[in-house]
């Protein structure tokens, strides 16, 4: 039951997007239906939860790393997730009537039941991973709904500062669980919530506590990050009225209410909460008393409220947390309804600013009487539900010390209910009481039914909870008992007596009402006084940022690929020294072997021709010819040390790559030019000797040391696991299959992105270069020569029986898949050299996109086999089978895999050749529809041309 | 294995060396690109030829089997070298040949490298 409740929204966010065709009422039904259900669901669920019991439900996740979809509910959770769901229902009402036409209604309903699915996935938690990812996912959607209005500036702004805030303290919340998790060896709630004193003790508490707080401080917008709340007040005010009064900016509060047990009760927790509550409740309140955009009076009365329950949280008794929670429910009662009227005066009025408002009463009798309730409540005025938590405020505040002063607190507790006092005040004064004026941008009238229902419904709620508060006890006391882990039974009463709390709010309510009679003085003076702007800040840090960030990938990586490498190399010797120095070396357990006389001249070999390349490597031809020379050498020396596999497979790529080079190089310039100064150069050749020396050294200290390597198992196991007594094909095929597997899929991409990145420069701007360039000057009439045309025919049915040769024995003797794959792509790569592209493309069945495809799918059907009979993926079968006149022979499934990784390769060179193919044909050379140039069969033998 | 043999063997092997190491000197020793086209033709052909041959031997009087590989090698050789000798001329010409200096061609479609192919009139 838990689990569908907390997927209900998720699941129904798929439906509105596709209602909203048969209609924006449909579409509006079926998202409240999902809430609706889940409502349900909770109502079920929430007698047992009253009487204390905390419902669980699982599902495993990915529990190698202690992620479980673990969900409970107890007391605060039911609170919450009756809010988030109940709010929910009334805001889908509302913005039904709200959203104009031409806002897309579907989205933006999908949008909303991401957010809320979100919302309840964070309050439902039973794990604090699964938590922090659906507190990303709040951050996530929030950016969404925020930013709804994507054609206005502020909008999308207001949205990016708010995900930039709230996602930044999301990460540092992520550090901070991690380390909770860590202390008490679980990421269960559960677990962790009753291992409090464990976590006191710890010597990481503090860190953690920090990093938790400021997730719980950027979210619930506490100073000084309050500056997001007001930006994101662009968003349509349904969002607001649903992000800002029960959910989004609530999930801080909650989250610190769920870790109270936990965290609270110490010094810091103490110091860094009630301060930062107390400081947020004052200036939001002060703030907002001077703003003249209604819903940025909302915005910055709602930091100042949550200021205060966060304040409350910070005092870390008991009766302190039942008033927080008690301020939850009543601050989400008269805010949403605040924000809903503050959204139907400006849908009716079309204007926001309190200064062209005012009158409304008369206009407007049914939103005033709604605002009115919910502003005296937010005021703290008797018989409404905001005056019973923040008595409860003041009585607490009024016993409490702050940093060793008995009466600071006391004091700034008052002026802060005095401020807001203020604010609410004007917000009924100023719009709706005074002279009814001619000059509202639009002619206003109250709005239908539909519109004020969800408000009127919580003003009632306002009034019913202040006149008989006993009907919020029950709730009130599940969640305070799920926060404090005690079993307390408050009581709520309108009546105390005349206790300091209440001589408190009488000065905050009287002097409330002077400092608005003042407001026009007060107002210039604000006016006058010199204000830092958050969002200028913001936007400076934001640039401050982003010029960083550009700076280090200017320095990084600014597209010289010499800078890369010189980079990588310097990382690389940098990570080899440090691990050098670190354990040093062994001794040396070999001697230096005599060099033979054959082996001595192919070193020289090399090193002159890696010395010439070095020297000589502007001129790109000359440098090719000399890596061709290395190539080979290499190979042979593979071939000298016993390594025929490595030798063959070295032979082919080389002949493949100098191939597909050479046929590059056509379209490039024939010479690099000089760009880099001799100090570059220097610095240059600098890094590439000490790398070059370390990469000797190391292989020299590792040639005379005796080490441990994992070769010795795959000789042992090659033949008995793998069925081959080629271990390196075993390797590659079954052993490694996975990487093997990896690695043709990478060629594959490798082929595909060739193909489309000469797409893109055949736009770009070396497509006019590639025009411009004239290549007939040293060009040969002769294309495509008669005896080269008959040889490579002749060659071409040998090269495939070597390659067929080369695939089939792979398993046992040297060979494979991928050397044949190169051995089939050399003879067809001559083909196209001898015959042309057009010619022998119009003879090609199979695209190369497809042989590409299908080698990745052969593959991988091959390695999926294995799930048939129950082994994990890739896992190798293999068999002897006899038929009479021919040997034995060995049949495996990793041949099968082997064919895959065949035609991945052969696929791969051929789009490359084709992609090299296509540029020339761009550059204007012509396309020929003949094998050979001259064809002497269809010319007669006296030198007369046959017609 | 007899001593017969291991000499038989050991002469093709010497052919081979000798043949290559020619070669190679041509290389080296001969003045231009057309007059040193010559040189490789014999390490291809005797010089590796030398070997295969040696190779097959003592696989057949080794093993008993007949070895097929070197043939193969060998098909390739024979089939590529003069391609790649026809095609170090064809470039030679054209860096190095001016068509004036050509007598006329008595072919219709003139020099192949100089003229444009018969069929090239088709090409789109």
């Amino acid at each position: 039951m838990l689990i569908i409740m907390a997927l209900l929204p998720f699941l129904g966010a798929l439906l509105p997007s596709l209602m909203i065709r048969a209609g924006r009422n449909a579409c509006a039904i079926f998202t409240a239906l999902p809430t609706f259900l889940a409502l349900v669901i909770l109502l079920i669920l929430s007698p047992s939860v009253m009487r204390g019991e905390v419902l669980q439900a699982e599902l495993a996740w990915l529990p190698q790393i202690g992620l479980s979809a673990s969900f409970f509910l107890d007391g605060l959770g039911l609170l919450f997730a009756g809010m988030i769901l109940g709010v929910g229902l009334l805001i889908t009402l509302y913005a039904r009537f709200y959203l104009s036409g031409e806002d897309p209604m579907g989205q933006f309903y999908t949008f909303l039941l991401l957010f809320q699915g979100a919302m309840l996935g964070i309050v439902l938690s039973d794990n604090i991973l699964l938590l922090l990812v659906f507190w990303e996912l709040t951050s996530l959607s929030s950016f969404l709904l925020i930013g709804y209005w994507k054609h206005l500036p502020e909008g999308r702004q207001g949205a990016r500062m708010a995900l930039a805030v709230t996602g930044s303290g999301g990460l540092a919340m992520i550090a901070g669980m991690l380390i909770l998790g860590n202390i008490v060896g679980s990421y269960n709630l559960t677990d962790i919530l009753q291992a409090g004193d464990a976590i006191r003790a710890s010597d990481w508490y503090l860190p953690a506590l920090i990093l938790i707080l400021l997730g719980a401080f950027t979210k619930s917008a506490q100073f000084p990050f309050h500056f997001w709340l007001p930006q994101a007040m662009a968003a349509p005010t349904p969002v607001s009225a649903y992000l800002h009064s029960a959910t989004m900016v609530k999930a801080g509060v909650f989250l610190m209410a769920r870790m109270w047990p936990v965290l609270s009760g110490t010094d810091a927790w103490f110091n860094i909460v009630t301060t930062t509550g107390l400081i947020t409740m004052v200036l939001g309140a002060l703030i907002a008393l001077f703003k003249n955009d209604l819903k940025a009076l909302l915005a910055y009365s709602t930091v100042s409220q949550l200021g205060l329950m966060t304040m409350l949280l910070g005092f870390g008794t008991q009766v302190a947390a039942v008033a927080a929670v008690f301020h939850i429910i009543n601050h989400l009662t008269f805010k949403a309804a605040l924000f809903m009227t503050a959204g139907i005066v400006d849908h009716e009025t079309h204007t926001r600013d309190i200064r062209r408002l005012g009158g409304l009463r008369h206009l407007m009798p049914v939103t005033f009487v709604i605002a009115t309730i919910s502003a005296l409540s937010m005021a703290g005025i008797p018989f409404l539900n905001g005056f019973l938590s923040k008595e409860m405020m003041l009585e607490e505040a009024s016993h409490t010390g702050l940093f060793g002063s008995p009466s600071a607190l006391p004091i700034l507790a008052t002026i802060g209910a005095l401020l807001s006092v203020a604010y609410s005040f004007r917000f009924v004064v100023h719009v709706f009481l005074g002279p009814v004026r001619d000059d509202y941008p639009h002619k206003p009238h109250d709005p239908p039914f539909g519109m004020w229902a969800a408000p009127a419904l919580l003003a009632c709620l306002v009034v019913l909870i202040g006149v008989a508060p006993f009907l919020a006890e029950g709730i009130v006391t599940a969640a305070a008992n799920a926060v404090t882990g005690a079993d307390l039974h408050p009581h709520f009463k309108i009546w105390h007596g005349f206790t300091p709390a209440l001589w408190m709010s009488v000065v905050a309510v009287v002097s409330g009402a002077i400092l608005l009679l003042q407001y026009g003085m007060l107002d210039r003076v604000w006016e006058a006084l010199p204000r830092p702007e958050a969002k200028t800040i913001f936007d400076h840090l934001v640039a401050a940022v982003v010029a960083g960030a550009r700076r280090v990938t200017e320095i990084t990586h600014n597209g010289a690929i010499s800078r890369y490498l010189a980079i990588f190399t310097i990382a690389s010797v940098a990570l080899g020294w440090v691990a050098y120095s670190g354990g040093g070396l062994g001794p040396r357990t070999r001697d230096l072997l005599a060099v033979p006389l054959v082996v001595a001249v192919g070193w020289l070999m090399l090193i002159v021709a890696t010395g010439y390349v070095v020297v000589n490597h502007h001129h790109r031809f000359r440098a090719l010819v000399l890596i061709g020379v290395i190539g080979l050498t290499v190979s042979a020396g593979f071939v000298y040390l016993s390594a025929p596999d490595l030798a063959l497979t070295q032979i082919s790529v080389e002949t493949v790559t100098i191939m597909l080079l050479l046929l590059a190089l056509h379209f490039l310039p024939k010479v690099t030019p000089r760009e880099s100064s001799l100090a570059l150069r220097l610095r240059d050749g600098a890094i590439a000797t000490v790398a070059g020396l370390g990469v000797g050294g190391l292989a020299y200290a590792f040639l005379l040391r005796d080490t441990d390597t994992i070769s010795d198992y795959f000789i042992a196991n090659s033949y008995e696991g793998g069925g081959g007594t080629n271990v390196v094909n075993v390797i590659l095929v079954d052993f490694r299959g996975f990487d093997t597997y990896g690695e043709i899929i990478v060629l594959g991409i490798a082929g595909f992105l060739i193909f489309s990145l000469m797409h893109a420069l055949l736009d770009g701007p070396a497509a006019k270069r590639l025009r411009a360039r004239d290549y007939s000057q040293d060009r040969s009439h002769d294309r495509h020569p008669l005896m080269m045309v008959v040889v490579t025919r002749v060659l071409m049915p040998i090269a495939m029986v070597v390659g067929i040769y080369i695939f089939l024995r792979g398993h046992n003797a040297p060979g494979g898949g991928f050397v044949a794959g190169l051995v089939v792509a050399i003879a067809l790569l001559m083909q196209y050299m001898a015959s042309g592209f057009a010619w022998t493309q119009a003879r090609k069945r199979i695209e190369y996109h497809t042989l590409i495809g299908m080698g990745v799918v052969i593959a991988g059907l091959t390695g999926a086999g294995a799930w048939l009979f129950g082994q994990p993926f890739l896992t190798s079968a293999y068999t002897y089978v006899h038929i009479a006149p021919v040997e034995e022979f060995e049949l495996a499934t990793a041949m099968l895999f082997d064919l895959g990784v065949f035609l991945t390769v052969l696929g791969a060179v051929m789009l490359m050749l084709y992609s090299l193919s296509r540029i020339a044909r761009f550059a204007g050379e012509t396309v020929n529809m003949e094998p050979m140039d001259y064809d002497p069969s269809e010319h007669v033998d006296d030198g007369k041309v046959k017609v | 294995m007899e001593f017969i043999a291991e000499l038989l063997i050991s002469l093709f092997l010497v052919v081979s060396g000798v043949f290559g190491f020619v070669g190679s000197y041509g290389l080296v020793k001969l003045k231009d690109s057309v007059q040193r086209l010559h040189a490789p033709t014999k390490a291809t052909t005797l010089g590796v030829g030398g070997v295969l041959i040696a190779s097959m031997l003592f696989f057949f009087l080794d093993t008993g089997h007949i070895s097929i590989h070197e043939i193969l090698i060998a098909l390739f050789l024979f089939l590529t070298a003069p391609i790649t000798a026809n095609f170090i001329a064809k470039t030679y010409m054209v860096a190095n040949l001016k068509q004036e200096k050509l007598p006329k061609s008595s072919s219709e479609c003139g020099w192949s490298i100089y003229d444009k192919p018969p069929s090239s009139d088709e090409d789109s």
